[in-house]
């Protein structure tokens, strides 16, 4: 698909998903709200990147150092609209949706597609590490919760939501570790030259392969 | 560009960072031992210590002994592993700043705040202290076990990334297709590479879910309307700490696996047999933690039964064909024994006494009259103390060269031994007397058992004593000196 | 390459990413709009609309009416199977910890429970009152005099009433404090009545 013809695309779909009905539809559930119509926007933001870093400009790939800046703006992008009360306020006043709307995929969603190649094997597998648990524990805290954390939730919803989120960090858990089990890695782009710390260790390392 | 390559530039002498972990690992089990034995003196009524200190005692001994088990068997393992893939020396090293912050977090919580919850900090006992320790306390402890975790997750991480860029995935490298015969067994990973791969599955997970438990463990203590069910609490917290301290005997077993051929001149031969004992192990290691559960008659009945099969099973298939390998290296392969080559084997002897014991205790009909009971503490100690310890004592023992001092080594060594056999018999009969484990107070016909173990406990530490002190006498020279080939 | 950009941009995003968390928390101290809310309220107290209302025997009033009092509110609807019950009883349970009326100074303490139910007429309101022994003006079970005060009145006071699926309504539990000035003072959570009257007394020790 051409450049052009993506970025139509994704902005087709962010305006399909501002549609009154599909937003209302989306925020009308928390499941829903939290792990579908957010993590479209920031895919789609994503998918911007994605098709555009030919485009970015030389400093920014070189201040975004292994991608750490831009992977922070994602887990604190993040972090921003698990509050409770963002969502209330999202819902409440769509004026702080469209914040939402154009925050998530312009501030997590882009630099997450334009950082996360930068960012070293380990420091991607750390970043995993941390939010899948994350995401377990708001989770488990969202079913122990004994009070609605919304006003526009009921407490049925916001267990559902808490199950939601602890099925996705199983998912995410399993995905992860049997894609290390086989060895599959995603196959765009070129993948990062194996990296060598200790000259003997490397050299061992190959003698073992060769062996 | 990676972190790797930055790590190297720093040139940190690798061996050296390994001498660093058993440094610190020499010190801190002497000092947990004197915590251990301070209990234990308690229970004999030969010194006064308060009930309150004697539970702060315990979490601390708790902890302390865990997170140093973890630490000294992860040097084990990154030592020979480093072998057969690339690691970095600075996340080896970031991995013991981490674990010196959460021990002084930790220390403090027992010490300064009083924080007697014992190790497993099970919800939602830190919120409940009864006055004991502060609600700050309890966050200490927890946040002090948050970076011992983060530690060990960026060292497993990157032994992972190590392996998947030799080895390709996880799966080849525990050696999946050499255990079902798919594969030659002599094109198989190395036993290192096998075992490594092994701990670091089964502790990143383990840690993930230890990392989920913890947060909601804190977010509890400071919103207390926040709660969690204590039962998947109590799920949570032995996944993640069983397989913590269940997969140090296999990082430590490494040290078997490598130390014994160097002293034998015979290689480590791996078979499909012993590719399929790491595969199963490493199934039965994350499934086995329900055993811990098997008291809490709200489980439902089909884990409790999944608990005894796979407890019965679990530690066995590595336990017998290293059993196996151990003596076939030795056998008749005209072996001068010397302290080091002593201690590891000792250390396969210690797993497998000390899994006949876990076996019973692993039966429900058994467990419900014995959990509770020093069995348990006697199971624990003698495959830790007399197991995974003599193989980290030996594997100190091997980089620090004895030759010249063999027979101080020696004495330490015999100490060593009898002392802690004698210490963890005192345990398992009192268990089989039924004397309850976890009792501050011990009434008059429990005496003569803590009495005993006492004695047993100095005499080991004495032993332990002797042979970390030979250790900090070589360490100088070791730092630069090539491994015993 | 590790270049100079990298601090530089390194700090503007955590500075701008902690600076949005601690404004949208409240310097890291409410998660939920509730708790904002009531913090807000707590530190400036805030100014009610002049609501028209009709109490349970038809009578009209106007919030400003309770001007020199304090008020305990809640906000109901007749049909409520769970929460109203126990804030019904609680403010029972206040009305009869509180002197019913002291010489000229009136009562200490007034009570008033708003509907924000449009089904709610005024024998619904009636019954609810009888349920738990209300008599006006001391306790006024009233409903706004039209939709248009019903959704200002909910707005002022932060009330977010959605459907329970079931027909009825889920809606906060809050007790609201309107002190002598006709202010909005403090959000009070769901409490046993003596610990209702004590904040409330507190309130109107306030200067």
């Amino acid at each position: 698909m051409s450049t052009r013809r993506l970025l139509v695309a994704t902005c087709g779909s962010w305006l399909v998903l501002w549609l009154p009905a599909v937003r209302g539809g989306l925020e009308r559930d928390m499941a829903l709200h939290m792990a579908v119509q957010m993590p479209l926007l920031i895919a789609l933001g994503a998918l911007v990147a994605a098709a555009t870093c030919r485009f970015e400009p030389r400093w920014l790939a070189a201040a975004d150092w292994l991608g750490i800046a831009g992977i922070a703006a994602v887990v604190l992008g993040t972090s921003f609209w698990m509050v409770p009360r963002a969502l209330d306020q999202a819902i409440a006043d769509w004026r702080i949706d469209l914040v939402k709307f154009l925050t998530l995929p312009l501030l997590v969603g882009m630099p997450l597609g334009l950082s996360w190649r930068r960012m070293p094997p380990l420091g991607r597998a750390f970043i995993w590490a941390n939010f899948i648990p994350k995401l377990g524990a708001v989770g488990g805290l969202y079913l122990g919760a004994p009070m609605r954390l919304c006003a526009y939730y009921r407490l049925d919803q916001q267990e559902l939501a808490g199950w939601t989120l602890i099925a996705v960090a199983v998912a995410l858990g399993i995905t992860w570790f049997v894609a290390a089990f086989i060895g599959w890695t995603p196959s765009c782009g070129k993948r990062p030259s194996r990296p060598s710390v200790d000259g003997a260790g490397r050299q061992r390392a190959l003698h073992a392969s060769a062996a | 560009m990676t972190m790797a390559v930055t790590a190297g530039r720093t040139a940190i002498n690798p061996r050296a960072a390994v001498l660093a972990y058993l440094a610190v690992s020499g010190i801190v089990y002497l000092l947990m031992m004197l915590l251990g034995l301070t209990m234990r003196l308690a229970q004999a009524q030969w010194i006064d210590v308060p009930p309150n200190f004697f539970y702060v005692v315990m979490t601390m001994h708790g902890a302390g002994m865990v997170g140093i088990a973890g630490l000294s068997s992860a040097a084990v393992m990154w030592h020979f592993v480093r072998r057969y893939i690339p690691v970095s020396t600075a996340v080896f090293l970031t991995n013991l700043v981490f674990f010196l912050i959460g021990a002084v977090l930790i220390l403090g919580a027992g010490f300064i705040g009083g924080f007697g919850a014992a190790w497993t900090f099970l919800f939602p006992l830190p919120a409940h202290s009864g006055g004991l320790w502060s609600v700050n306390a309890a966050a200490s402890y927890l946040v002090g076990l948050i970076f011992i975790g983060v530690g060990f997750l960026l060292l497993h991480l990157d032994i992972a990334r190590g392996i998947l860029s030799t080895y390709g995935g996880l799966g080849a490298a525990l050696g999946v297709k050499q255990a079902f015969g798919l594969a030659p067994a002599e094109k198989g990973p190395p036993p290192a590479v096998t075992a490594s791969t092994m701990a670091l599955i089964a502790n990143i997970l383990g840690i993930l879910v230890g990392a989920a438990v913890l947060v909601i463990s804190l977010v509890n203590l400071y919103v207390p309307t926040f709660t969690f069910n204590a039962l998947a609490a109590k799920n949570l917290i032995y996944y993640f700490g069983h397989t913590f301290i269940n997969v140090t005997i296999y990082m430590a077993v490494i040290a078997v696996y490598e130390i014994l051929p160097v002293y034998t001149h015979r290689k480590w031969k791996t078979n499909w047999a012993f590719y399929l004992a790491w595969v199963l192990s490493t199934v039965f290691v994350l499934t086995v933690y329900t055993h811990h559960l098997l008291m809490d008659f709200a489980m439902p009945t089909w884990t409790l039964v999944a608990g005894q099969v796979i407890s019965w099973l679990s530690g066995l298939p590595v336990l017998l064909v290293t059993a196996f390998g151990t003596l076939t290296v030795v056998y008749r392969s005209g072996l001068r024994w010397n302290p080091a080559a002593a201690l590891v084997f000792l250390g396969v002897a210690g797993w497998a006494i000390g899994v006949i014991p876990a076996i019973a205790d692993g039966t429900i009909a058994v467990n419900s009259v014995m959990h509770n009971t020093q069995w348990v503490p006697g199971h624990f100690h003698t495959y830790l103390l007399l197991g995974m310890v003599a193989m980290v004592l030996g594997f100190m023992t091997y980089l620090t060269n004895p030759q010249p001092r063999y027979g101080f080594a020696w004495l330490g060594y015999w100490l060593y031994l009898v002392g802690g056999v004698i210490f963890v018999i005192a345990f398992l009969l009192a268990g089989a007397a039924s004397v309850p484990r976890r009792y501050a107070v011990h009434v008059a016909q429990w005496l003569p058992y803590d009495r005993i173990g006492s004695i047993g406990a100095t005499v080991a530490i004495a032993g332990v004593l002797i042979l970390v002190a030979r250790f900090f006498v070589g360490i100088r020279t070791a730092a630069s000196a090539q491994d015993p080939t | 390459m590790m270049t100079r950009g990298f601090p530089v941009l390194l700090a503007l995003v955590l500075a701008t990413g902690i600076a949005a968390l601690a404004f949208e928390t409240d310097g890291f101290r409410v998660v939920t709009s509730a708790g904002a809310r009531q913090l807000s309220v707590e530190r400036t107290p805030q100014i009610l609309p002049d609501a028209h209302l009709v109490d349970q025997d038809g009578t009209p009033f106007t919030l400003g009416a309770y001007s020199g009092r304090t008020v305990l509110v809640d906000f109901i609807y007749t049909r409520c199977p769970t929460i109203c019950g126990v804030l019904g009883n609680d403010f029972a349970g206040v009305l009869r910890s509180t002197p019913a009326r002291r010489s000229g100074a009136g009562a200490p303490i007034d009570l008033l429970s708003i509907s924000f139910d449009p089904a709610d007429g005024q024998d619904a309101l009636r019954l609810y009152g009888e349920r738990f022994g209300a008599k006006a003006p001391r306790w006024r079970i009233a409903a706004a005099a039209d939709a248009r005060i019903r959704a200002d009145l909910l707005r002022s006071f932060g009330v977010v009433v959605i459907p329970d699926g079931m027909g009825g309504f889920i809606h906060n539990d809050a007790v609201y404090v309107i002190d002598a000035r006709g202010r909005l003072a403090r959000i009070l959570d769901p409490d046993t009545p003596a610990q209702l009257a004590a904040s409330a007394l507190k309130v109107a020790a306030a200067p």
